[in-house]
């Protein structure tokens, strides 16, 4: 079988659409009779809700009706949460955040409806609050949620985490592994770092959008930007406890995520509201809105590692506190998955690790495009440089010597597979010319009169969600062209070129003459989620199975057509040929008009995709917790200007381990969004709160890169490890390069001035503090 | 309300407004011209931009009775007789859009600059576009779109 697409960049299947602005996005979209929802939201961090009136608001002319916290109450289920329950529709009994939604209003237009929260009154006996995890697990610290409910939904990666209702310590991920006391007592160095990253927003350029209608006879359907509608179904059947196949959720093309869309957002409110009403509803956040639904978890992270003399590491603990905010949302996978990456890609026979999530109230944090990785690769990269400078040793030389390899044992205990970190670190280091540059010695030489220049790495490895489990269907029609059905979501990725391309391989088709119908719940087979840059591995190993399916039944018809036996038929160019003889040779829409002795039908092809694993020993995190790994590496050559303090990127290198890039193109625009989103959160962005208020919930004050943030020069690497198991030995890259990005900047910063900065992001003001300090240190010598 | 009369995208229509309403509410609320997005809601992220008598605003910002007796082009009026304007050509080819909410706006913005400076420098381009955001950092791929839309452009004039 010739390779069609495989490898190749194809023209992607959303472009026309695309840059015609015809691509349809949930807000978009409009049902007959349709109201406009708005939601009224607390202005207190943390309060006894007294009474919420509605009564004027409802008088209010095009006003149809107002959700309120009674109607939540009286649900099957008031709450929700994937992973806790802890989450209520509206606020019950109490607010949590500065933005919980307490009420809903639906009315005939957006201005009648925000006319309406002006006339809602609630009054709120204040409460005290606890705004960072610190204040949260100190002695006597207010209780978020004093009722708390056992694990809901329970994914069975989520058994490996400890539990603690009644306290505001959601969750707690062990690791434990050989004797870390006595390593790290027989060491020659031990070093300790302390980091922390701040709270930061996904800002997806599309706000969260919903549309949801209810038929006359019970059944409900929503529209929604969402990463992920199965878990949308299942949630909404809990909470209106009606059956899913009552429920239909579609997800048209979504305008950017990175985590923020990977679970129920608005879409319980809008169903309520919706259900109340008894019209379609729809409802569109502000994007000050946007800043109030989720976030990215601020960390702390305190690192202590023992090494030898040779450059041997022999021990490592790791704490780390992850700010969940008022409801547990993904905090106990984050701080799951933070916390066995937090040993970084190195062999370490002993290690400690404890990794929490955290209540706090603020606006719930969740998965954010590296999964609780960048919060501790911060530290652990920064640490890798601080302990080879210790030891008078080269950054890279150290890492090399420690980094894991193929069959390597990892911190969970598991074995490495496909996911070269060295050569992703190898690369990353040439790209910027990391040989040429004298390592390790900024500290000690003095600094230039104005700009210094600096070089710096980083890497990791990064697991995925684990089990993961893939649905496709498809069908070959009577002209041999074929639609696949997968509930993939196109959010930007190019999922619905991939998946084309992939079932155009498996049966030697050209790429255009495959379909692909996203997701739709009535339409789509389940599929877990579109997350965990996962889609290509169990989505394309799902589609890979359709095909397959496919190509079987076309050879047995063949077979039985030509007279051959199957074991000798081959899929060539749209045709079965037998092989070494292409004379014999009947193409699909023969085969199917054969079949059916008709000029119409078609073939049905089906695949499910599942893998093991994901359960760890409570006790020590050890287990298989990926199907796969990811692995990445940063390379930055920066300039920092001493008098300003302020950080130019002159190069960066990111390389990734894609397994097999079946779209180098899209793979490396993968690379390139980590990156950017890598600097902003590296260099610029950060949500401010003033006791418990957010001071900047807007693009003018919290500030994305632009045009003119993008480096001087920027080098995408695709390294191919083929996996045993991936599509074509494919894996996912989507969210694998950011993480690497900060500690490569703050190892080049340090490298260039000789400062080490610790907490997120790097401002020119921290740069001149340190500097600062430095200067004031040395002149006291 | 009052009326406020519009050509968009070469057809004059009027429409009935209030007087706090947005160009952007008149074109996607009231004209069904759903390719404009909004991102910000405060002129900050280019994503709703529009040309508005040949210049690019933020039709967020913009109050549709400023628009009053002037011309509006949207993306759905790019193009003609079937054919993509080299614009979009340019994005198409150099695929310049990944989720695609920026795309209309980002667009918009480039067929403004190109009408203005026809041989813009890589420096110019993030000048002028530095008011339009791609959170998916698709950057270097609009940069080539640009680019390939000014030959587009050159070859067909």
């Amino acid at each position: 079988m010739a390779n069609v697409t495989i490898g190749s960049s194809v023209r992607r299947a959303d472009g026309l659409e695309k840059v015609t602005g015809s691509a349809v996005y949930a807000g978009d979209i409009e049902r007959p009779g349709m109201l406009i929802g708005k939601i009224f939201r607390s202005t207190l961090p943390h309060a006894r809700i007294v009474k919420v009136d509605v009564e004027e608001a409802r008088r209010l002319r095009g006003v149809v009706g107002i959700l309120t916290p009674e109607d939540v109450a009286a649900l099957p289920h008031p709450t929700y949460g994937p992973f806790l329950s802890d989450q209520p529709v509206l606020a019950l009994g109490k607010v949590r955040f500065v933005g919980e939604a307490v009420a809903a209003v639906a009315a005939k237009d957006e201005e009648t409806a925000e006319a309406a929260l002006d006339l809602i009154r609630v009054e709120y006996e204040e409460l005290p609050a606890v705004l960072t995890p610190e204040m949260a697990i100190a002695e006597g610290a207010p209780i978020l949620h004093e009722e708390r409910v056992w694990p809901h939904v329970v994914w069975s990666d989520l058994k490996s985490s400890d539990y603690r209702p009644g306290t505001n310590t959601c969750s707690v991920f062990h690791l434990r592994k050989g004797d870390v006391e006595a390593a790290l007592a027989s060491a020659d160095v031990v070093i300790e770092t302390a980091t922390r990253v701040p709270v930061v927003q996904h800002a997806h350029m599309e706000p969260h959008a919903a549309l949801a209608e209810w038929d006359r006879a019970g059944r409900l359907t929503v529209w929604s930007s969402t990463q992920n509608p199965s878990v949308i179904r299942a949630q909404l059947a809990e909470i209106f406890a009606v059956s899913h196949s009552k429920i239909r959720i579609i997800a048209p093309y979504v305008g950017g995520g990175y985590g923020a869309k990977a679970h129920p957002r608005i879409e319980p409110v809008v169903a309520a509201l919706a259900r109340k009403v008894g019209r379609a509803v729809r409802i569109v956040l502000t994007r000050e809105e946007v800043f109030l639904t989720v976030t990215r978890h601020a960390a702390a992270v305190k690192i202590v590692s023992g090494v030898r003399r040779d450059g041997t590491i022999v021990a490592r603990t790791v704490d780390a506190l992850y700010d969940t905010g008022a409801y547990a949302d993904s905090g106990p996978r984050t701080a799951k998955n933070g916390g066995y990456a937090a040993p970084g890609p190195y062999r370490i026979p002993n290690l400690r690790v404890e990794s929490s999530a955290i209540y706090t109230n603020k606006m719930s944090a969740g998965p954010y495009r590296g999964f609780g990785v960048p919060q501790v690769a911060w530290n652990f990269e920064q640490h890798m440089d601080e302990l080879a400078a210790e030891l008078g040793m080269d950054a890279l030389d150290f890492r090399l010597k420690n980094i894991v390899g193929e069959g390597d044992e990892i911190a969970t205990g598991e074995r490495l597979h496909a996911a070269n970190v060295r050569e992703c670190l190898v690369r990353c280091a040439k790209a910027i010319d990391w040989s040429a540059h004298p390592a390790g010695a900024s500290r000690q030489r003095p600094l230039p009169r104005r700009l210094a220049r600096g070089k710096g790495l980083s890497c990791h490895i990064k697991s995925t969600f684990t089990p993961s489990l893939s649905l496709a269907s498809g069908r070959m029609n009577e002209d041999g062209s074929v639609v696949i059905y997968s509930g993939t979501v196109e959010i930007g990725q190019g999922a619905r070129t991939v998946i084309a391309q992939i079932a155009a391989e498996a049966l030697a088709l050209p790429y255009d003459r495959v379909e692909v119908v996203l997701s739709d719940t009535d339409v789509t087979p389940y599929d877990q989620s579109t997350t965990s840059s996962r889609s290509t591995f169990s989505m394309g190993n799902a589609v890979l199975g359709v095909a397959v399916d496919l190509k079987q039944q076309l050879m047995a018809l063949a077979a039985t057509q030509l007279e051959a036996a199957p074991a000798d038929l081959e899929l060539r160019d749209g045709m079965v040929t037998v092989k070494g003889s292409p004379g014999r040779a009947l193409a699909y829409p023969d085969i199917i008009r054969a079949r059916f002795g008709a000029g119409l039908g078609a073939l049905l092809g089906q695949s499910t995709f599942q893998t093991e694993g994901g359960k760890l020993d409570p006790a020590t995190g050890q287990g298989k917790a990926s199907a796969f790994w990811f692995a990445a590496a940063c390379g930055a050559d920066v300039e920092v200007d001493v008098e300003t303090g302020s950080v130019t990127i002159r190069k960066m290198a990111m390389a990734v381990d894609a397994g097999r890039a079946l779209h180098p193109l899209n793979c490396d625009m993968q690379n390139e969004g980590s990156l950017m989103m890598g600097l902003g959160t590296t260099l610029y962005e950060e949500m401010l709160f003033d006791n418990g208020q957010p001071t900047n919930p807007t693009f003018l004050d919290y500030c994305l890169p632009t045009f003119l943030e993008m480096p001087t020069e920027f080098e995408s690497i695709l390294v191919e490890t083929p996996h045993r198991e991936g599509p074509f030995g494919a894996k996912g890259v989507g969210e694998v390069g950011l993480p690497a990005v900060a500690a490569a900047v703050g190892n080049a910063v340090c490298d260039a001035v000789g400062v080490r900065i610790t907490e997120l992001p790097i401002t020119p003001e921290k740069v001149l503090r340190a500097l600062s300090a430095r200067w004031e240190i040395e002149a006291g010598r | 309300m009052t009326d406020v009369r519009v050509t968009v995208n070469g057809a004059t229509v009027s429409v009935p407004i209030e007087s706090n309403w947005t160009l952007l509410q008149v074109l996607r609320d009231r004209l069904g011209l759903k390719g404009t997005k909004e991102g910000c809601g405060v002129g900050v992220c280019g994503t709703c931009t529009v040309l508005l008598d040949g210049q690019p605003v933020s039709s967020c910002l913009t109050l549709a009775s400023n628009a009053d007796g002037c011309d509006v082009l949207t993306i759905e009026g790019l193009g003609a007789d079937g054919r993509l304007d080299p614009v979009q050509q340019g994005f198409l080819e150099s695929t310049a859009f990944q989720c695609a909410f920026c795309t209309s706006g980002m667009i918009m913005a480039t067929k403004a600059l190109l009408a203005t400076v026809p041989d813009p420098s890589d420096e110019e381009v993030k000048d002028y576009l530095a008011g339009n955001l791609c959170r998916c950092g698709t950057y270097i791929e609009v940069l080539q779109a640009v680019s390939r839309a000014r030959e587009l452009a050159r070859s067909a004039s």
